[in-house]
């Protein structure tokens, strides 16, 4: 599976939170097949960046592009993945899963493999692990067809092995194309990768 | 599955993991209504004549009740943000969840207020104005106590703060259903009230979505 190539386009963004000014006339471009890992210490701003690209934010200053359009008019090219769980405890996790991805149920029951889930379809989320969850919010970058990933802390509770098939799978959708964002406190594992570091400007 | 598919059905799946979220107020409801002969009258006859309109405070009060949930627990789940990132105006996926919220929260309350019609002895043809005009104006109660829902959604104790900023739009809607049962009672035409109400109901089914995915984003805007 090909993703149609996309640039992703940061241009003289600005923000500021709370009187503090995070970043100032941020630019830079992400060709298909890149990945970039936005570091910073806690509070930087790293997470209002990533919500600010995903079009979650309103962007204060500057732009963001998604090939030619602006992202609030091409969020559904984007797969966010934020702090909260993305999933709902009081469901089992294939269902879901079935609202999240919304594919046939061989496909679903794939990913669900793929992050070793399977075998917990039919448990309700909220009798999990953390790290369980966090593999349930996770399974659906098997079923995305999203050109651009924005991951925000996705090795959050995650053990070794998964976080292994999490640099597969982050190098399997560059190398078709795709563009990754993602945020980590860990030394990263991936082996490829360009860093943007964002510190308090003043 | 379409988006609009995968919706509605994880609102069923979710009234089945939540059943008490259905019956809470229903069980309020029965059990004000079962409270009014105790404390006021056991007089078939007075009971008659303010029957339907504690029925319809009642019924009000469980709505209330019930759309604290609407969109709190799926915004700090994250999955209300999710919904931007669908191929769809958040407005019409907003729609769509209150569509559904109408039907497994709000239809149950209107479905047994006949049940409270016999136990407050209110007569046949009221009783059958009162199921009528619930149907015809909580679809605009259940907009609008949405919108309070998403305008508080930022903030703790939201429930009651959202029926505080709501309670003027409800105003006029209870005002004009209790036209409808006043004149019921006389047994004087009801029908031009009744379009007045529906058209209200249509009306914020099409405006208030609207409004609700402005304070959705807004809300999202501002949290992490």
């Amino acid at each position: 599976m090909n993703l149609e190539p996309l640039k992703l386009k940061i241009a003289r963004l600005s923000c500021e939170r709370d009187y503090r000014l995070l970043f100032d006339s941020l630019a830079f471009t992400l060709d298909a097949g890149s990945i970039l890992r936005v570091a910073g210490k806690n509070g930087a701003g790293k997470t209002t960046l990533l919500r600010t690209i995903a079009g979650l934010y309103e962007i204060q200053e500057g732009e963001v592009l998604v090939g030619d359009q602006p992202v609030s008019e091409a969020m559904h090219r984007i797969l966010y993945i934020g702090h909260r769980p993305q999933v709902t405890g009081d469901l089992s996790v294939l269902d879901n899963f079935k609202y999240m991805a919304g594919h046939d149920d061989t496909s679903l029951k794939f990913a669900l493999d793929s992050v070793g889930m399977l075998s917990y379809h039919d448990s309700l989320v909220k009798e999990l692990s953390q790290g369980q969850g966090r593999r349930c919010a996770l399974a659906r970058l098997w079923c995305s067809d999203a050109p651009i990933w924005i991951l925000d802390e996705p090795y959050t509770a995650l053990d070794v092995s998964m976080i292994k098939i999490l640099d597969k799978k982050i190098a399997s959708h560059v190398a078709n194309g795709g563009i990754c964002l993602f945020t980590t406190h860990q030394v990263p594992t991936l082996s490829e990768f360009q860093t943007l570091e964002l510190g308090c400007v003043n | 599955m379409s988006i609009e598919k995968r919706i509605l059905a994880r609102e069923l799946w979710l009234a089945a993991a939540r059943p008490g979220d259905i019956v809470k107020p229903i069980w309020f409801l029965l059990l004000v209504i079962s409270m009014v002969p105790l404390a006021l009258t056991p007089d078939s006859d007075s009971l008659a004549e303010i029957g339907s309109a504690m029925i319809w405070v009642a019924t009000l009060l469980a709505l209330l009740l019930n759309s604290e949930h609407l969109f709190q627990s799926d915004f700090s789940d994250g999955i209300l943000e999710q919904y931007l990132f669908f191929d769809r105006p958040l407005a019409w996926l907003v729609g769509l969840k209150l569509t559904a919220h109408w039907l497994l929260h709000v239809l149950p309350l209107i479905l047994i207020s006949p049940i409270g019609a016999v136990m407050l002895s209110v007569p046949g043809d009221v009783s059958i104005a009162l199921f009528i005009t619930m149907l015809v104006a909580t679809p605009a109660l259940t907009c609008f106590s949405g919108l309070g829902a998403a305008l508080t959604l930022g903030s703790s104790r939201s429930g009651i703060l959202g029926a505080l900023i709501m309670l003027p739009l409800f105003v006029p809607v209870v005002v004009l259903a209790s036209g409808v049962l006043v004149r019921a009672m006389d047994g004087s035409e009801t029908l031009p009230l009744l379009a007045l109400l529906g058209a209200f109901s249509v009306a914020s089914a099409i405006l208030v979505p609207i409004a609700v995915s402005l304070a959705i984003r807004v809300n999202i805007g501002g949290s992490n």
